[in-house]
């Protein structure tokens, strides 16, 4: 046995194989293989109002991220319309698609930023756990696109994800990547400015008396309409709204000023989709033998 | 075993070499070792740095809050990776540069090869550090190589680091297969089987986890894979390396045969067989088959009897050199390294019950056991066969023998405050979950472990930049180098003159 070629043979590859028969390729056999794995296509079939949402809250950050923002319609804009308008199916289609998209995307910044090393996604049928997170995972609730590779996390620095979707608000989430801190006092994840800064915007800061009148802080600061990729191109429609403001109220000019943008952009779009995703979705019935 | 399978001790295969040369073998290429030992220096420090800066975080000051480069979540991968890829492989890969055409008598491959592989890989770690660090890491523990690939899909978007590494990994397999496959002796001496399998597991572990789970096996078995990935990397490939490298030096420092070949057959075998079936234990009570989770266990607990074998032997050997302990540091290396071998793998004789995995799975017990792992022994082990290599590799005496020693020091104590405290913030952590607490109050609970956990790191941090200064100095500033006092001396007993021998 201690020749070159039988410890190639026996320990390098038979020992593996057997190893990967084992533990990989029969675990495969008695649940993947026996039902399909649903693709992230059918996991958008069922577009959440909270992605409704983010068309509203963050239209900049939306259309850039989906081309199909155009058709993609609001409630609003839906409830003008006559029954069998052909763009209400346009509108459903383009908001599958985009959340599709969105999904993938954002299940890749979850990898990316290490969510899964803070964060785990499976729980255990002990320590209460299904009391604490929700009910205890199966494997057909994991058989899905989006669990490749699978982010079940080895680590629970933060809580559970599993159902993390629809518990909290698209609001909570925002303030919470931005500062979590702030949101819950001692918290130690990390804050995700990068999520935020989508181009540059023209801002304009509130009248200091009204400011003295109403309690409010003097930095207080509400932005115009409109982002912009550059900050040249922002000045210049700072330059322009100076100008279209009327001479009576040449005090407000000063009061416009350029800044960066700090609405979601589209990084932080897909991550708060995935986010509000976790747990929403739940695998057809197996079909009778 | 025949003493024609032992590996000659340093030295004494050129018995005219004057004392105080710098190594030459006619089949060694020094420079290759030195240069890949240099580079695992480098990235054990940029490692350990990133783990530092990671603990900061925990202490609600992290410095660099606002760099999306710098985020804690992706200086963890930085942290892992480069110690796994930069660090470990570097130090076995410069160790088998020396031990192997030792061992068998016949050159590596190629020397123009070996330059090939230095440069090749210390790319390849650089490129995994920076696509982490800009974004575009892999969803597998231990394996946040960037595959290059959106996951699931064939869009690239960054280097196909993982296609690379496991390129990178094929050609370290031929340049040191082939002088192993050559060897003078038809029966190889246990380290050869140790590398020899390593090698071949190194490429197939890499392979299997860095596609299978991101193209073919979805879920629950993907994760029987992923777990089967980390399990592998660690016991198919630094494992073997490890043990290999410590049948072949640690006689060569102690010149003595080992204790007993029986043993060591044993300890090979069961290895082989055993430690691949574990893979499943790192997702215990999970949604995988309950019958694969009860196989890993089993096995597991099997490969606590592996342990105490290999243990055993390497401790007999030790009897009538124990002052090798006091006297010499790299044996002291080593066989500190072993004693928390054999404390780890008790460890997971116990972890991988379903009791125990309930209240530590999830805690940062399991992130204090790796550190009793992946530092206390393969580290160890590979600081002392560069601690025993460095002046024979440079020709210099050590520019100061204390720093050394500081090096160990800081190193253990360090080691064992953080181990000691993450354990306790683990089972902490266990029961709070079952008790149904509010999750920043198992948060809170957790911080002045934290606190703990950064100090002891900066200890282990500051052991290693001592060390780094010391080896730069020594190659830089000659002062001839005797290497007979780094012998161990063969006295039965440790007597008042053993100590002499060289303070370390
Ligand atoms: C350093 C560890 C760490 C990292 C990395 C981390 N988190 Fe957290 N996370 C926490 C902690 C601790 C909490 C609990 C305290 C709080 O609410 O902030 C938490 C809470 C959360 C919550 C609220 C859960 C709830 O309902 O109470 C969400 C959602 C979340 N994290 C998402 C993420 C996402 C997405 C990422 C990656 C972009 C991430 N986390 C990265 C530690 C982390």
């Amino acid at each position: 046995m201690d020749r070159f070629a039988n410890i190639i043979a026996f320990a390098g590859l038979g020992c593996f194989a057997l190893a990967f028969a084992l533990s990989g390729l029969y675990p495969y056999l008695i649940t993947a293989s026996t039902r399909p794995e649903a693709s992230i296509a059918e996991l958008a079939q069922d577009v959440p109002a909270t992605f409704h949402e983010l068309k509203e809250r963050f239209p900049v950050a939306f259309a850039a991220a989906h081309a199909e923002s155009d058709a993609a319609l609001t409630a609003r804009e839906l409830a003008g319309m006559q029954d069998g308008d052909p763009r209400h199916d346009a509108s459903e289609a383009a908001w599958q698609a985009a959340y599709a998209r969105a999904l993938q995307h954002g299940r890749d910044r979850y990898v990316a930023e290490g969510c899964w090393h803070c964060h785990s996604q499976y729980v255990r049928p002990v320590s209460n756990e299904s009391v604490r997170f929700g009910p205890v995972s199966t494997w057909v609730q994991d058989h899905n696109a989006l669990q490749r590779p699978v982010l079940w996390g080895t680590r629970r620095v933060g809580p559970d994800l599993t159902y993390e979707g629809r518990l909290r608000s698209n609001d909570w989430h925002v303030a919470h990547f931005l500062k979590p801190k702030a949101v819950t006092p001692g918290s130690v994840m990390p804050p995700f400015p990068w999520f935020f800064r989508d181009g540059w915007q023209v801002h304009r800061r509130i009248d200091p008396e009204v400011a003295e009148r109403t309690g409010l802080s003097a930095d207080t600061s509400y932005p115009l309409p409109g982002v912009y990729d550059t900050q040249a191109e922002a000045e210049s429609a700072l330059g322009r709204a100076q100008q279209e403001l009327p001479s009576s109220l040449a005090a407000e000019r000063e009061r416009l000023f350029v800044t960066e943008g700090n609405g979601l952009n589209q990084d932080g779009l897909a991550m708060l989709a995935y986010i509000q995703w976790l747990g929403t979705w739940m695998p057809p019935e197996n079909e009778p033998e | 075993m025949t003493t024609a399978d032992l590996p000659l001790p340093a030295g004494s295969d050129q018995p005219a070499r004057p004392a105080t040369q710098a190594l030459s073998h006619h089949l060694v290429h020094t420079a290759l070792v030195r240069w890949h030992f240099a580079f695992a220096v480098v990235f054990l420090l940029t490692s350990m740095t990133a783990g530092f800066l990671v603990s900061l975080n925990f202490l609600g000051h992290y410095p660099f809050e606002n760099t999306s480069w710098l985020a804690v979540g992706r200086l963890r991968f930085l942290h892992t990776n480069e110690i796994a890829y930069g660090f470990l492989v570097n130090g076995f890969v410069g160790a088998m540069y020396y031990a192997v055409p030792r061992l068998t008598g016949k050159p590596v491959l190629s020397k123009n090869l070996g330059w090939v592989i230095l440069a090749v890989w210390q790319t390849l770690v650089v490129a995994t550090s920076v696509g982490q660090l800009l974004g575009f890491a892999q969803g597998v523990e231990w394996g946040e190589t960037p595959t290059g690939f959106r996951p699931g899909t064939w869009e690239l978007n960054y280097i196909p680091v993982d296609f690379l590494i496991e390129l990178g990994a094929v050609l370290v397999a031929a340049q040191f297969l082939t002088p192993l496959a050559r060897s003078i002796n038809r029966k190889m001496y246990v380290t050869g089987w140790y590398l020899t399998a390593g090698i071949v597991w190194l490429v197939l572990t890499y392979v299997m986890g860095n596609t299978l789970p991101e193209w073919n096996l979805p879920g629950a078995s993907g994760a029987a894979t992923v777990g089967l990935f980390i399990h592998d990397l660690v016991g198919l490939f630094v494992t073997p390396m490890g043990w290999g490298l410590m049948y072949f030096f640690v006689p060569i420092i102690l010149r003595k045969p080992m204790w007993s070949h029986a043993l060591s057959v044993i300890g090979f075998w069961a290895l082989a067989f055993f430690y691949p079936l574990n893979g499943v234990h790192h997702f215990l009570l999970s949604s995988i088959p309950m019958s694969v989770q009860y196989g890993a266990v089993i096995s597991t607990m099997a490969v606590e009897i592996v342990v105490t074998t290999v243990i055993v032997n390497f401790f007999a050997t030790m009897s009538g050199r124990g002052h090798a302990l006091r006297t010499n540091l790299p044996i002291r290396w080593f066989y500190t390294g072993m004693i928390f071998y054999f404390i780890t793998c008790l460890q997971c004789a116990f972890h991988t019950s379903l009791t125990m995995q309930k209240t530590i799975h999830f805690t940062d017990w399991v992130p204090g056991h790796a550190h009793l792992v992946m530092l206390g022994v393969f580290a160890f082990w590979i600081f002392g066969i560069i601690t025993w290599l460095w002046p024979r590799l440079t020709g210099n005496e050590w520019y100061n023998r204390r720093l050394n020693q500081w090096h160990y020091w800081l190193t253990m104590i360090g080691l064992l405050i953080m181990f000691v405290d993450l354990l306790a913030a683990g089972v902490i952590h266990g029961f709070l979950l079952d008790s149904l607490a509010p999750w920043m109050d198992i948060v809170n609970a957790m911080k002045p472990y934290w606190a703990v956990r950064t100090f002891s790191g900066a200890m282990i941090l500051i052991g290693s930049v001592l060390w780094t200064v010391n080896l730069v100095l020594t190659a830089l500033n000659p002062k001839p180098y005797d290497y007979r006092v780094d012998l161990v001396d063969e006295v039965e007993s440790t007597g008042p003159h053993a100590g002499e021998a060289g303070a370390a």
